[in-house]
Formats: structure tokens, C-alpha cells, sequence
């Protein structure tokens, strides 16, 4: 498969093609390559990224946007896009210029770590994830462990009819570990990952301490009891916090949801909505975090923007139309999860900055509650203001100290209050972005990271 | 409905070029897809077509009682493009160990009957019809004054699937899927609370209206409901799980631990053995009408079909591909499937490697009659209409989640809506030990087709419920 900017000259005549007949349109090309494995007792499974590329084109119809796309970018291809694009512009007005500001940037970038996990090949992923395999198997009691890593190059490049043109090339490389712990019919498992834009560093983070304390704690599952239920305080670990951040004052921020006056926050923007410790931001340009772009879909860089700055709501995240329409300028948050999928307002990295409490300040705080820890999921309310947090494991907090294991649980709560109860911010938090994927409504996964510091707060927690 | 057919299809194209020793197959997709987003009632993004042709080979290379598997998926047609993708699919073989051997693809037979899986209005107009079909969506909103739709998109997918191996399978069938995802915003009232939201999606076989308008006055209602909504008791109570619910816990569960995969983690629950109420029984129907998960064969090409898993409360079968049926001498019960992992599906299926996984789990109908006599049934406790996310944990069988919108049961009687707060628990766990599959008490009497599930309502007696 040639290179993706070998076909530029077809992308630039299709582009040169359709400004004769739309006052702006773009395309994004992209070609993804990489490799994994995962290990397991009985089977050992090495992929290879698809061999695909394509390109899609969005053009400014005059009161909509109008996009076609094919994986496809040979010249006869390219031209079908390009009819079926002109055919929706029939009848719209050209001369309305599209909303926002257009990007002119014209630059290139690329990861490049010292040590590519390509370098390894499959066979040195294999031989890896078959140590790792056996660090946790080594546990007594541990029989079987899913072990998966991989690397994955993601080549984009954006032009369009204002002259932008971007070519970056995102190195993710992603592991995850997760031993499995079964007695008497009972089946429980942890797991540790990690995962950003680097190289073979990040899957030297995978260490037979680590994995096999992972693999002690899996067992300790087996006989942990349930949460206990109902409104308490609640001391989120990083991983929790970073949850919280995103599913909070990630997709409510969002500011096309400001548009459809789809957001509880938009009418607050400004106040102080959590105690002077609390600052919450969106950094697409953090070094190597799982979500880190260097330039976004429509050709703006990655930026970090600030949402909470010391307790007060100060920020959005907006592509070029909400900013049109609320008089604010692009962040760099416009994103598409390939280059088939529709743009929307997205999150790159959202985090809780930390703040200036000690683990066992906080705990003290706490006093009795529970401690959230390995956060798994969230969904966000934008309207109505609620969040639903999900994790692994918990320990209860007993007259300040950490006590029983705990097996997965829901915590539920109004953002609003969750922030006003907020109690303490912790001073030791991810020097890194955990690794997620998020979607828009229910379609459009994509990478992101999430991150944070202790958070204490009160809120409702229940088994899940 | 189209039977199956060989034809002129981009597997058997690639098919015809492949040099490579068998066991083979190539899984194809040409798929157009078109879509319509909203902002309001107003279509702010109109998309497609965006064309999609693809395969995926997988080669299985036998070595002692192991079997390699190679897999390479690749948008390139062209015959250096197909054996740039023999050679890496060859190379991952190498490397590959699974403990399988005598490895059996299927072979060419009778053409099974096709379900309904295929709308031939949009088929023929794509566009055409998903304008109708928002125009049916939006049209209710006309006159109200107090709800309003805040966003909307309906997605629909035209694809011509086809396989084919080197056992001379060559067929192709065609199939429709249509997503919708839609939010309603309702407010009103002179200083009444603020607005509340209803979030339903779903998904189809086809771009069906017919009870569109229903469904928005319910939606409406919903909405509504969640501005007065307060928050649930804490305490073990008698649930109510609809199939809007139960098609976002239960698949999650059983599409992993029934499965060949679970049994060689050993985590798959023992035949005959009584994991759920002695009155449930569940199967997986690959053929169920207009389920997105149907279709007259798996993605391996063996014919779908219904297979039990539970039968009078007990475990009674597993779901099986050819790969997993070979490790464990039992025939295929046409249950590969691509691009069924955890999250959203990838409309791009040949681009994953079969795996096996439920198609439309389906709960006949049982004896708890209607929805009133169940809210008669439980009592006191809590119907939920719509969860948060239940994510459930295939591993534990722990699910659980914010209760997005639901309502009280007093004195055998639906009362006041309540919302936040959480509802959980597991749904299967060793025999004797309490879980969502064991405690179910009644089995409404209407199944209903949702996503993954065709399912009654289901009477849980309990489940914890964390609130107030």
C-alpha cells in the first residue's frame, strides 16, 4: 500500500475541483499500520493493523455541511466523492462563508520515540507478553492472565481550501495485564495498563513486581466483600479522579453541546462552582498522553485549555462552528475517531491537576467512607448535570485509615454537588494519562486520557 | 427476502487471486453508508456515501495440536495488494498457537433461507428513506411546546457481505442496518425545575416508522418525568428490567461465559448445571427478524440458528465457531462473529477476526402477564426504565448503574419517577448464591425486540438499590 502522501496530488484535485463550487472544503486522509499480541494459558494471538487507508471530504453547503468518503483514493474513486459532494451542493447558496475560522496551518509532525515498539517485532512482543504471562502464573492460585500490547501508527493529513496542510504521524502504544483468579465458581480479575505516544519505555512499565502484585491482589478479589450502599464520602484514586474529569466537566464542556443548549454548565460559565484547589483542563499537546494530537481535524493544534482554574468554571472546548456561534475561538478539540467518522467537539487529555493534601490527610478527613479505586467507566449527563462513575475494587476508610477490600461498585451524584462537597484535592496523582476510549453519545470511539490527583468528596455508591 | 447466491462478489474476486494452501477464507464487505445528523429538527450534516470495500483472510496452518492462525484484513484489491496480505497473514501464523487441530471450515451446501435482514426501501433510496424516517421523528415535535428534540442522527448501512474458503464456499447475501440516537429535552412551568433529558438509541435491521410517534410521546413523557424524579431508598428491592435494560446487561455476561472461549478459560458454566430461576430459558436465535445480529450464516459461513443456553434454569448449551468447536470435538453452532467485542460495533466487520459471540438472545414469553400485573407482582420497589451504562464485568458477572430514569412501585401501583442513585448486583453466580438470573420471580408476558435482546420484562426479587 503506497504512502498516504503519495496520493496528496489526487486529494489536492479533488480539493481544487470543489473550490469552484463551495466556498470551503477540507479532507482528512489517513493511513493506520501497527501490531499486537496477546498471550493467554491456552492460545497465543498476534495481529496486524487492516491495510486501509481512505479520505473523507466535507464541503460548506451553505446552511449544512454536506461529507462523502471512500477507502479508496485512486483518482476514479476520489472523483465519485467528489460527485456525490458537488450533487448535495446543488442548489446551495456558495457565497455564505462556512462558520468559524478556518485553519492555515501548513506543518508536519511525527512521533518519534528513541526505541519504536516496532523494533521488536511480533516475535519480541510475543516473548514479552509470554514473560509477563508467567510473572503472574508464577502467583499460587493464579492459573490464567490475559496479556495484550501492541503499537499502532496513525498517519493523518489535513488540507484545505484555505491552505491548511498537516501531516502528523501518532505512535500509540498500549499494554494491559489482567490475571484471573477463579474458586468454587467465583470469577474475578484486576488488571493493570498504561499506554501513550511513545516506544518500548512504555512497555517496560509492565515489571514482574507490578504484575505480580497485581496478580496477589486478584486473589484477595476472590474473597473481598461487597461495597457498602448509600450516600458517603467518597475518596477517588487518580484513576477515579481523571474519570470524574472527563465524564464531569469533559463532556459537559463540550461546546457544541453549548449550541443545542445541551449543557447544565453553559449557563454558569464564569462562576466558582468547587473550592480554590480544584483545577480541572484538557491538554491536547500533554507529552505523550494516550490522547495527545498535534494538530486536530480541522487543522488546529492540540492546546491545553483550562476548564476549572482554582475552583471557577473558566472554559470550553470548542471546534470551529461553536466558536463562531459563542464568539470563542477553536481549541483544537475537533476530532474524528478514523477518517470515515463525522467530526464532533472531542477531549484529548482531562485531568484534576493536583493539590496539596496527603493521602493520609484526606483519609483523616474522611474519617469513615469508602475508597474508589481502578476506575473502568463513566457516562456523562450533559443536561441534567448527573455522573455515573464505575471501578474495579474499593477499600472501605475506617476512623481514617484503609480498611476491607471491596469488589467493583457505581458511584452516582450531581457534578454540582459532588464539586461543592469537595473536601481535599491529593498532592500525589498520575504523572501520566491513563488510557481510555470515549465515545460521542453512543458511535465515534476514540482514544483519550484521563488523569488526576486524590479527590475527596460525598456521594451515593452502591454495587456494580 | 434474497437467498443466498454466488455471485460476482469482492470475496469471491479476491478469492479467485489468492495463492495460498488451504485452509483459507476470505470474509468481504462492500458496504455504502449514509447518514443524517441534527441539530434541533434541523439536519446540520448530511454524509454519504461513504464507500467501504474491504477483506479479511485468515489462514489456519496446522502444527501438531496446534493450530496458527493468520489473520490480515486489508482495504487493497489489487494483486500485489493481495499478496502483500497472504505473506503477513502467513507471517502472524508463524507466531500464532491455538490448541485446536483438525481444524474444519464449512463446506459448500444447500443455500439457507435469509431472515429478514434486509429493507429494500432503503436498499433502493438510502437517502430518501432516512429523510422520511427523520421526518417521522421530528414531525411529533411539531406543536409541543415543552419538549423539544435537542439532537438527533440516524445512520444506516447498505452491505453486500460475502465469503469464501478454500473448502469452494463462494456466496453472498446482502443486509440493512440502520442506528438512531436521539436526545429529548423537556422544560415548562413558571419556575419549575430545571430541563430534564430522555437519551434513548437503538438499532435495526431496517428504517422502520411505524410506531415512531409512540415512541416520541413516550420519550416526551420520560423526559418530563425526570424533571420531578427524586432519588430512590436505598435497600434490596423487587426490580422491574425491561428489554431496553436487559439488552445492556445480559449479552455482555453470556456472550462471553457461554462460549467455547470461556470453556477454554475455564470459566464457562458446567452443562446442566442450575445457574437461573427453574422458569427461564434462553437461547441465542441467529435467524430472529430484523435483529442486526441475524443472518442465514455466521461470519465463518456455517448457517446461523437457534441454540439454547439455558433451559428450565439450567445451563444447556454454549455457542461454538469452527476453531473453538474443533479444541473441544463438537460441531460449530454458527456463532463466529466479527466485530463483537466490548463497545460500539464497527460497521467495518472484515477488518476483525471471527471470534463467537450470542447473535439476539431471546427469552420467550413467560407467565407474569402484562406490565401492570408484574408492577402488581413486585409490590414494592423500583421499575427502571433506563440505566447509565451497566457495564457489566464478563468476568465477575457484576453489573450495575445510575438509574437514568425510573419509578417508584407502591402498593402493587407505578408512583412518583425516580432518578440517581444506583441499582446492581451480578447477573449469574455459582448455584445456591443470589444473582439476577436466580432471582427472577416472573417473566412478563411480551417479548420485545431491542438491540441484542428479544425479552419480556423481567421481575427480579432483589437486587440492591443505593439511594437516598
Amino acid at each position: 500500500m503506497a504512502d498516504l502522501r503519495d496520493y496528496e496530488p489526487n486529494l489536492d484535485r479533488i480539493l481544487t475541483r470543489l473550490e469552484r463550487r463551495s466556498a470551503f472544503a477540507e479532507i482528512l486522509a489517513e493511513r493506520a499500520s501497527g501490531e499486537g499480541v496477546q498471550v493467554e494459558r491456552r492460545s497465543t494471538t498476534p495481529n496486524v493493523q487492516p491495510r486501509m487507508h481512505g479520505a473523507i471530504v466535507r464541503a460548506w453547503a451553505g446552511a449544512r455541511w454536506v461529507e462523502a468518503a471512500s477507502t479508496d483514493l485512486e483518482m476514479p474513486a476520489l472523483e465519485s466523492v467528489a460527485d456525490a459532494i458537488e450533487r448535495d451542493l446543488d442548489g446551495s447558496a456558495t457565497a455564505g462563508s462556512a462558520p468559524g475560522e478556518s485553519a492555515t496551518t501548513d506543518e508536519e509532525w511525527r512521533t518519534d520515540p528513541p526505541h519504536p515498539v516496532s523494533e521488536l517485532g511480533m516475535e519480541g512482543m510475543v516473548s514479552i507478553g509470554k514473560d509477563v504471562f508467567g510473572w503472574a502464573t508464577a502467583v499460587p492460585g493464579i492459573k490464567e492472565c490475559q496479556v495484550s500490547m501492541g503499537w499502532a501508527d496513525d498517519e493523518r493529513l489535513y488540507l484545505n481550501t484555505a491552505g491548511a496542510r498537516c501531516f502528523q504521524t501518532l505512535s500509540r502504544v498500549r499494554y494491559g495485564v489482567a490475571p484471573v483468579a477463579m474458586e468454587n465458581g467465583r470469577v474475578e480479575f484486576d488488571f493493570l495498563s498504561g499506554g501513550g505516544l511513545g516506544g518500548r519505555e512504555i512497555l517496560e512499565e509492565m515489571t514482574e513486581s507490578s504484575v505480580r502484585e497485581l496478580a496477589r491482589g486478584t486473589l484477595d478479589l476472590l474473597h473481598a466483600k461487597a461495597p457498602p450502599t448509600g450516600q458517603m464520602p467518597v475518596l477517588l484514586d487518580p484513576s477515579v479522579a481523571g474519570l470524574f474529569a472527563h465524564e464531569s466537566f469533559g463532556h459537559g464542556t463540550e461546546a457544541d453541546q453549548f449550541v443545542r443548549d445541551r449543557s447544565y454548565l453553559k449557563p454558569i460559565l464564569g462562576q466558582m462552582v468547587g473550592p480554590t484547589q480544584l483545577t480541572i483542563a484538557d491538554d491536547g499537546a500533554f507529552p505523550g498522553g494516550w490522547g495527545t494530537i498535534f494538530c486536530d481535524d480541522e487543522g488546529h493544534p492540540g492546546q491545553k485549555t483550562l476548564l476549572v482554574d482554582h475552583g471557577r468554571f473558566v472554559g470550553a472546548l470548542h471546534d470551529r462552528e461553536s466558536a463562531a456561534v459563542l464568539g470563542a475561538k477553536a481549541t483544537g478539540n475537533t476530532r474524528r475517531s478514523d477518517c470515515l467518522s463525522r467530526a464532533f467537539v472531542r477531549m484529548t487529555n482531562t485531568y484534576v491537576e493536583p493539590g496539596s493534601w496527603s493521602l493520609d490527610e484526606l483519609l483523616a478527613e474522611a474519617k469513615n467512607g469508602i475508597l474508589l479505586e481502578r476506575g473502568t467507566s463513566g457516562i456523562e449527563d450533559p443536561l441534567g448535570g448527573q455522573m455515573q462513575l464505575k471501578v474495579k475494587k474499593g477499600h472501605r476508610i475506617e476512623n481514617g485509615r484503609v480498611g476491607e477490600l471491596v469488589t467493583s461498585m457505581a458511584l452516582s451524584g450531581r457534578v454540582l454537588d459532588f464539586l461543592r462537597d469537595i473536601r481535599g484535592v491529593g498532592r500525589e496523582g498520575d504523572t501520566k494519562m491513563e488510557t481510555g476510549y470515549c465515545g460521542k453519545g453512543h458511535s465515534d470511539l476514540l482514544p483519550v486520557g484521563t488523569g488526576g490527583a486524590h479527590l475527596l468528596s460525598t456521594a451515593v455508591v452502591g454495587p456494580a | 427476502m434474497s437467498a443466498l447466491q454466488p455471485v460476482d462478489s469482492t470475496a469471491a474476486r479476491v478469492a479467485d487471486q489468492l495463492r495460498a494452501d488451504g485452509p483459507w477464507e476470505v470474509f468481504a464487505q462492500r458496504t455504502r453508508r449514509y447518514e443524517l445528523h441534527l441539530n434541533g429538527t434541523t439536519i446540520e450534516l448530511a454524509r454519504g456515501p461513504i464507500t467501504v470495500e474491504g477483506y479479511g483472510l485468515r489462514l489456519l496452518r496446522p502444527r501438531g495440536e496446534q493450530t496458527g492462525r493468520g489473520f490480515q484484513a486489508s482495504t487493497d484489491l489489487t494483486a500485489d495488494g493481495i499478496r502483500a496480505t497472504v505473506a503477513t497473514a502467513e507471517a502472524v501464523a508463524r507466531l500464532s498457537s491455538f490448541p485446536a487441530k483438525g481444524v474444519e471450515l464449512p463446506k459448500p451446501g444447500g443455500a439457507p433461507a435469509s431472515p429478514l435482514i434486509r429493507d429494500d426501501d432503503l436498499w433502493s433510496d438510502p437517502m430518501g428513506t432516512l429523510e422520511r424516517f427523520v421526518h417521522a421523528l421530528t414531525a411529533p415535535f411539531d406543536g409541543r411546546s415543552n419538549e423539544v428534540l435537542s439532537f438527533g442522527s440516524v445512520r444506516a448501512s447498505l452491505n453486500e457481505n460475502s465469503l469464501a474458503n478454500s473448502n469452494g464456499l463462494r456466496f453472498a447475501y446482502p443486509s440493512t442496518e440502520v442506528e438512531y440516537e436521539a436526545a429529548v429535552k423537556a422544560s415548562g412551568g413558571p419556575e419549575g425545575p430545571p430541563p430534564g433529558e430522555y437519551w434513548v438509541n437503538g438499532s435495526s435491521r431496517r428504517a422502520t416508522t411505524d410506531h415512531l410517534a409512540d415512541e416520541v410521546s413516550a420519550w416526551c413523557r420520560y423526559a418530563q418525568d425526570v424533571r420531578r424524579a427524586v432519588q430512590p431508598p436505598t435497600g434490596d428491592l423487587p426490580v422491574i428490567l425491561p428489554p431496553g435494560v436487559l439488552t445492556t446487561i445480559l449479552p455482555n455476561v453470556l456472550s462471553v461465559r457461554f462460549t467455547g472461549t470461556a470453556r477454554l478459560r475455564e470459566i464457562a458454566p458446567a452443562l446442566g448445571t442450575s445457574i437461573a430461576a427453574s422458569s427461564l430459558t434462553v437461547e441465542d436465535d441467529g435467524t430472529y427478524p430484523w435483529a442486526t445480529g441475524s443472518g442465514p450464516v455466521d461470519d465463518e459461513g456455517t448457517p446461523r440458528r437457534k441454540q439454547p443456553l439455558i433451559s428450565g434454569g439450567s445451563v444447556a448449551g454454549l455457542l461454538y465457531d469452527s476453531l473453538h468447536g474443533a479444541a473441544f470435538g463438537v460441531p460449530s453452532t454458527g456463532s463466529a462473529a466479527r466485530a463483537a467485542g466490548f463497545g460500539m460495533r464497527d460497521p467495518r466487520r472484515f477488518a476483525h477476526a471471527p471470534g463467537l459471540s450470542s447473535t439476539t438472545l431471546s427469552i420467550p414469553a413467560g407467565t407474569g402477564g402484562s406490565d401492570a400485573e408484574l408492577v402488581e407482582a413486585a409490590g414494592d420497589g423500583i421499575w427502571v426504565q433506563q440505566l447509565g451504562w451497566a457495564f457489566p464485568d464478563p468476568f465477575s458477572g457484576a453489573f450495575g448503574g445510575e438509574i437514568r430514569i425510573g419509578y417508584r412501585i407502591r402498593g402493587g401501583k407505578l408512583a412518583e419517577p425516580v432518578r440517581g442513585g444506583t441499582v446492581g448486583g451480578v447477573v449469574m453466580a455459582p448455584p445456591g448464591a443470589p444473582s439476577l438470573l436466580a432471582n427472577v420471580v416472573a417473566i412478563g408476558s411480551t417479548p420485545e425486540l431491542t438491540d441484542q435482546m428479544a425479552t419480556p420484562p423481567l421481575l427480579v426479587r432483589p437486587l440492591v438499590v443505593a439511594g437516598a
